[in-house]
């Protein structure tokens, strides 16, 4: 066998070993068994990372593609196999480093919790569905990962399942995400039926060849359908909803799966899929995730619990990758999903870090109605965390598009994306750079003001301020390591500019390529032409952004609280605090008019139908019944059905008597047999 | 092939003949006795290796007595296996007298010789001399225990049915030889695609070969010694006994059946229909094997009306003359030994501890052993052949060729109905282990082989009900006959 087979076999498997050994053996041993995890995930890391640097020697061979028969009835023949060329690689690596991290931070943010190994056991669980998203080479292996990351996603938002809103939340993300991935299945079996496999390299093969020209109309459903599924996934809008709710999970959870990893599957699942996507899907998509993109932006300015900020921002950056990949910036997207998950990672690890030490100090004085996350209740924390705000700091800069970050580089490349796009369509298309840039200053605007509020002015309770400290080297480390990650030095080896991206990823990461319509070469053309136009405008709305918040949360120039009153007067402030009132919104659009009819229906079906109709057809089968219920069970239950049944039991009883266990009898049993079985068949 | 160069088709056999020998040898050294066992597994792994490197050519050897075809390397695999599990185990069954334990893994690696011959014999006197080989080693082995009345009284019917069966068998035996003038198994059937004159005469003859082999796989109305030497021989005897023999001559039969009674065209000899005479038997088998079930409060007697049931189930696609037909059985082989091992393992774990077999003694095994009891629940699973399962990727294949093949379409009927009457017995089973409590609450015991060998058992039948792929590749490249 291939050696890297078993490499990929490693990869996938070594995190569910790691799942079973916690959850059946772990709470054994307790606290120490995290490290059986520790060295499975990390492992599992040295063999990505050794992927990789094969992929990067290999230019741009394919590093592995291998399947093998799961099952075949009639023609259709389903494999499971491997696919990973240069994207997966790289998404492997994220996926392994960022889940390793994760387990390192955990092992002090967890510490004295009652179900601390299965904990790690459902870490264990997520990375190994992720992975094998990431590895798998068809459709419906990557729908069966995608449904397991669904399940562990569930476990670990409900994971202090005790608490009824962290339960909720889970059940509340699990149902959010299946009405994506109905459509994604749909579309699916739109594909094989259409196209008649789901391997994704076949599929674009038939897509190329032009098996698919006469059901273009039919391929732009199927691959809006599929997309439905990274809605739900990627929490694009109208599906959004669970995401900010998952933050009830713990803190580091929020930072590998609700950050960082799964909810890229989907955005990795387009980029996957990106080849055979026609350009009407397409700017389905790229229309979807600019209103993701501005719409938790504004959201995200008035929320005042710093995961609820976090998540926000969350949905607001995939928004940005979908609406990469609409508009055709391939590379930009899943760019930015490798930056986006470093800085992320970190800003949600740091805000954990803050939250952990919050909670010990409240704890310390007693005070169990303060709410750690809240922002309000924070302030003047940069010299009591110095470690947690400088990384935190580094990754805003990252997040807001400051030049020599990582994600001035990623953003820079998707608004160059959007112009382009616009260049090539005008008309209502100019929505997509107004939403790109429009979330690029507020992001720069809310970012910087978590910051402020967090990390500087006056501390909002000196008694409490007094008693925060800096957390433990298995926090922090974590921290530094991804603040590292997010400089854009990183991303541009070899080559030292910090804001040209000519390293490794590019080198690694083709443009794309379309067979179902798009032109490739001209849209990458249009990218690089719109390049400085995007560089220089980012470049200002992100200082206007920062500046404005300078502005209003350090100098204090304006009070927040009477602009925010001043927006008000339009029910601006209203609308973001409230999310829009989509949730409220979806209560009274969908839930309670289908509450209502339920009631209709339910008051017509038991009022009338069954009280009137039913009970009188019930007056009269009464009557009947008790006639014909004589019948029936002396009849027809006593000797047909009980007949049935005591014939069985009676042949097998009058069988049993030809068993004596004489010897005598046995072979004249078979003398006999035979002579029947003689005369009975000699005709033929 | 002459008789020089056929020696290397023979390596496994004469690997085998050397153990044989070595064994003796042991036994007789008295310091090294207890080493037998350690050499007989070593040997058993020895001739699997010899095994794997066999060629996968068809050819006739020792100047037309044998044959050496992929066909017959499969069931040797299956004996290998099913050899290897019941000596491993042996020394955890505490019936068995410790002092024999020699004597009792000779007579079965030579019982496994004269399997190995069965399934390779191409000549009438090969197949006799192979037959009897088996069953005079079987009867020594179903009398091990020299003690039991029941293990004595077990091998006397054993012998003489055994000698009713094969003297009849041998009388089919002279009427072919009489009618083809050869005893050669293709020059009989080219000889018999002759005499469209003589059909009743070619049909006693197939008749009585049917008795023959009927008997060793406990055919309906042949089958009266089963659950007497069953209940007798000692388990590990009857575990192996209700496998591999039972396999052998299901082999046999396909190879008499479906190449030597059939023309070269699919069609029988002579139009002699004979499918329709073993299709019937086949449902008489399984309905009668399993009506019986259902009274049985023995696990043995239960299990051995459960193997009569099997052997009809396997029945039922021989008159289906095609090669989907041959894989069909040979798939359904593979799942049924491991699960029927596994019972009985599990059955010789509870004697060990309560010295009874009745199914009483299981009760409350759910909380007492839940992953044993897991187990059992899977292979009852698969017995009766439900999903996720092998029993029902091998019934699905059963099923399907009787179906693809319209004629015998009822037998499929008669075997989705007998499969419901098994489900009963089965799984009282189950029932006894989870909803009745144990009448003593001792904590359960077994002996680490067997709990590691039950194990072993359950994994590859809950594999091949997921996963079933590779088998059925192995079936394909081991379908051709010589």
């Amino acid at each position: 066998m291939n050696p890297t087979v078993l490499i990929a076999l490693a990869i996938l498997f070594l995190p569910l070993l790691s799942f079973v050994f916690q959850i059946f053996i772990g709470h054994r041993i307790g606290r120490p068994a995290h490290w059986v995890s520790l060295i499975f995930i990390g492992t599992v890391l040295a063999f990505s990372i050794s992927i990789l640097t094969n992929a990067y020697l290999l230019h741009g061979h394919h590093v592995l593609n291998e399947s093998v028969e799961w099952f075949s009835t009639g023609d259709f023949t389903l494999r499971l196999g491997f696919n990973i060329d240069n994207v997966a690689a790289i998404m492997l690596v994220v996926v392994s480093l960022i889940s390793f991290l994760v387990h390192v931070y955990s092992t002090e943010y967890l510490k004295g919790d009652p179900r601390y190994t299965r904990y790690f056991g459902y870490l264990g669980l997520f990375t190994f569905s992720m992975n094998g998203i990431v590895l798998a080479d068809n459709l419906i292996m990557m729908y069966v990962f995608w449904e397991l990351v669904g399940l562990s996603s569930y476990l670990l938002i409900g994971f202090w399942f005790e608490k009824h809103s962290a339960a909720d939340a889970g059940m509340k993300a699990f149902l959010t995400n299946r009405v994506g991935d109905i459509g994604m299945f749909i579309g699916i079996m739109i594909l094989f039926f259409m196209l008649g496999t789901v391997n994704i390299e076949e599929l674009a093969y038939e897509v190329s060849i032009g098996m698919a020209d006469g059901g273009l109309t039919l391929l732009t459903i199927a691959g809006i359908l599929v997309f439905m599924g990274a809605v739900g996934k990627s929490a694009q809008f109208p599906l959004h909803i669970w995401l900010p709710d998952a933050m009830e999970g713990p803190t580091p959870v929020s930072a590998l799966i609700h950050a960082a990893t799964m909810v890229a599957a989907g955005v990795y699942m387009l980029i996957r899929i990106f080849s055979f996507l026609t350009p009407d899907a397409l700017a389905v998509i790229a229309v979807i995730g600019g209103i993701t993109a501005i719409m938790a932006a504004i959201i995200a300015i008035t929320q005042n619990d710093i995961k609820r900020v976090l998540a926000y921002s969350t949905v607001s950056q995939l928004g940005y990758m979908v609406m990469a990949i609409g508009v055709g910036a391939y590379q930009a997207g899943f760019f930015h999903l490798t930056t986006h998950a470093m800085f992320k990672a970190c800003l949600f690890l740091a805000s954990g870090s803050v939250i952990h030490a919050m909670h010990h100090a409240l704890h310390k004085n007693n005070d169990h109605d303060t709410d750690p996350q809240d922002m309000r209740n924070m302030g003047g924390l940069k010299s009591k965390m110095p470690i947690t705000f400088l990384t935190m700091l580094v990754a805003t800069l990252a997040l807001s598009g400051v030049p020599f970050f990582s994600g001035f580089l990623s953003k820079d490349a998707i608004l160059a994306g959007t112009v382009a796009y616009y260049h090539a369509h005008h008309g209502w298309t100019i929505f997509l750079p107004i939403a790109g840039f429009g979330a690029a200053i507020i992001t720069a605007f809310y970012m910087f003001r978590l910051i402020f509020m967090t990390f500087f002015g006056e501390p909002a309770d000196k008694k409490i301020h007094d008693s925060v400290h800096e957390n433990p080297v298995p926090m922090t480390t974590p921290l530094i390591i991804l603040a590292i990650l997010s400089f854009a030095t990183i991303f541009t080896l070899p080559g030292w500019n910090p804001i040209e991206n000519h390293g490794w990823f590019t080198h690694l990461v083709s443009e794309g390529e379309n067979f179902a319509g798009l032109d490739m070469h001209e849209t990458t053309e249009g990218i690089h032409h719109a390049h400085n136009t995007a560089m220089t405008i980012s470049l200002i709305v992100a200082t206007l952004g920062i500046a404005f918040a300078f502005v209003v949360y350090y100098f204090k120039k304006f009070k927040a609280d009477s602009l925010a009153a001043a927006a008000n007067k339009l029910k601006l402030y209203d609308i973001s605090f409230n999310k829009f009132y989509i949730d409220e919104i979806y209560n009274a659009v969908l839930y309670k008019p289908f509450l209502w009819w339920c009631n209709v229906f339910s008051k017509i079906d038991w009022d009338y139908y069954d009280q009137k109709f039913i009970d009188g057809w019930g007056w009269l089968t009464l009557k009947i019944s008790d006639a014909s219920g004589y019948s029936d069970y002396n009849w027809l239950d006593q000797k047909i059905v009980d007949g049935i049944a005591k014939l069985t039991n009676y042949f097998s009883r009058e069988l049993k008597q030809t068993q004596t266990g004489v010897i005598q009898t046995y072979i004249m049993g078979g003398v006999f047999g035979l002579m029947i079985i003689m005369i009975l068949f000699q005709s033929i | 092939m002459t008789n020089l160069s056929s020696l290397s088709f023979y390596l496994p056999e004469l690997f085998l003949i050397g153990i044989i020998l070595l064994s003796i040898i042991i036994e007789l050294i008295p310091g090294c006795r207890k080493y037998n066992y350690f050499v007989v597994l070593a040997g058993l792994i020895s001739v699997a290796i010899m095994l794997s490197w066999s060629s996968t050519e068809s050819v006739s050897i020792f100047m037309g007595m044998s044959v050496s075809d992929p066909f017959a390397i499969f069931f040797k695999w299956i004996f290998v296996i099913a050899t290897f599990y019941i000596v491993l185990i042996s020394r955890a069954d505490n019936s068995l007298d410790k002092r024999l334990s020699g004597e009792f893994n000779i007579l079965l690696l030579i019982v496994m010789f004269g399997l190995f011959l069965m399934v390779t014999a191409n000549n009438l006197i090969m197949v006799y001399l192979s037959i009897e080989m088996v069953s005079i080693a079987s009867y020594i082995l179903a009398g091990m225990l020299k003690n039991d009345l029941k293990s004595n009284e077990a091998s006397l019917k054993y012998v003489i049915f055994g000698a009713f069966a094969s003297g009849l068998m041998l009388y089919g035996f002279s009427w072919l030889y009489g009618l083809s003038g050869s005893t050669d198994l293709h020059e009989i059937s080219a000889a018999l695609s002759g005499h469209m004159d003589q059909p009743f005469v070619i049909y006693m003859a197939i008749l009585l070969v049917l008795v023959g082999i009927g008997y060793k796989i406990s055919m309906v109305p042949f089958h009266y010694w089963t659950p007497d030497v069953y209940e007798g021989a000692p388990t590990p005897v009857t575990a192996y006994l209700s496998v591999a023999p039972k396999a052998a001559g299901i082999a046999l039969l396909i190879r008499f059946f479906s190449s030597t009674f059939t023309t070269d065209i699919s069609t029988t000899v002579s139009n002699i229909d004979w499918t329709t005479l073993v299709a019937v038997l086949s449902a008489i088998t399984m309905t009668v094997g399993n009506l019986l079930a259902l009274q049985q409060t023995n696990i043995k007697r239960l299990l051995a009306f459960s193997s009569i049931a099997h052997a009809g189930y396997m029945l039922m696609v021989i008159p289906v003359i095609s090669v989907d037909a041959r894989a069909a059985v040979m798939i359904y082989a593979v799942p049924y030994l491991f699960m029927n091992l596994g019972l009985f393992f599990m059955a010789i774990a509870i004697h060990n501890q309560t010295s009874s077999f009745e199914i009483s003694k299981w009760k409350g095994l759910g909380s007492r052993a839940p992953l044993m009891a897991g187990i059992m629940v899977v292979l009852l699973l698969s017995l009766t052949g439900l999903p996720p399962t092998g029993g029902f990727i091998g019934k699905v294949y059963l099923f399907s060729v009787l179906i693809k093949f319209q004629q015998f379409f009822w037998l499929a009927v008669i075997g989705v109905i007998n499969s419901v009457i098994s489900l009963f017995y089965y799984f009282r089973i189950v029932k006894t282990m989870y909803f009745s409590s144990a009448d003593d609450e001792t904590v359960f015991k077994i002996h680490p082989l067997l709990y590691w060998s039950i194990i072993s058992c359950v994994v590859p039948v809950l594999l091949l009900g997921i996963y079933w792929s590779p088998l059925i590749n192995f079936v394909q490249h081991s379908i051709s006959m010589f």
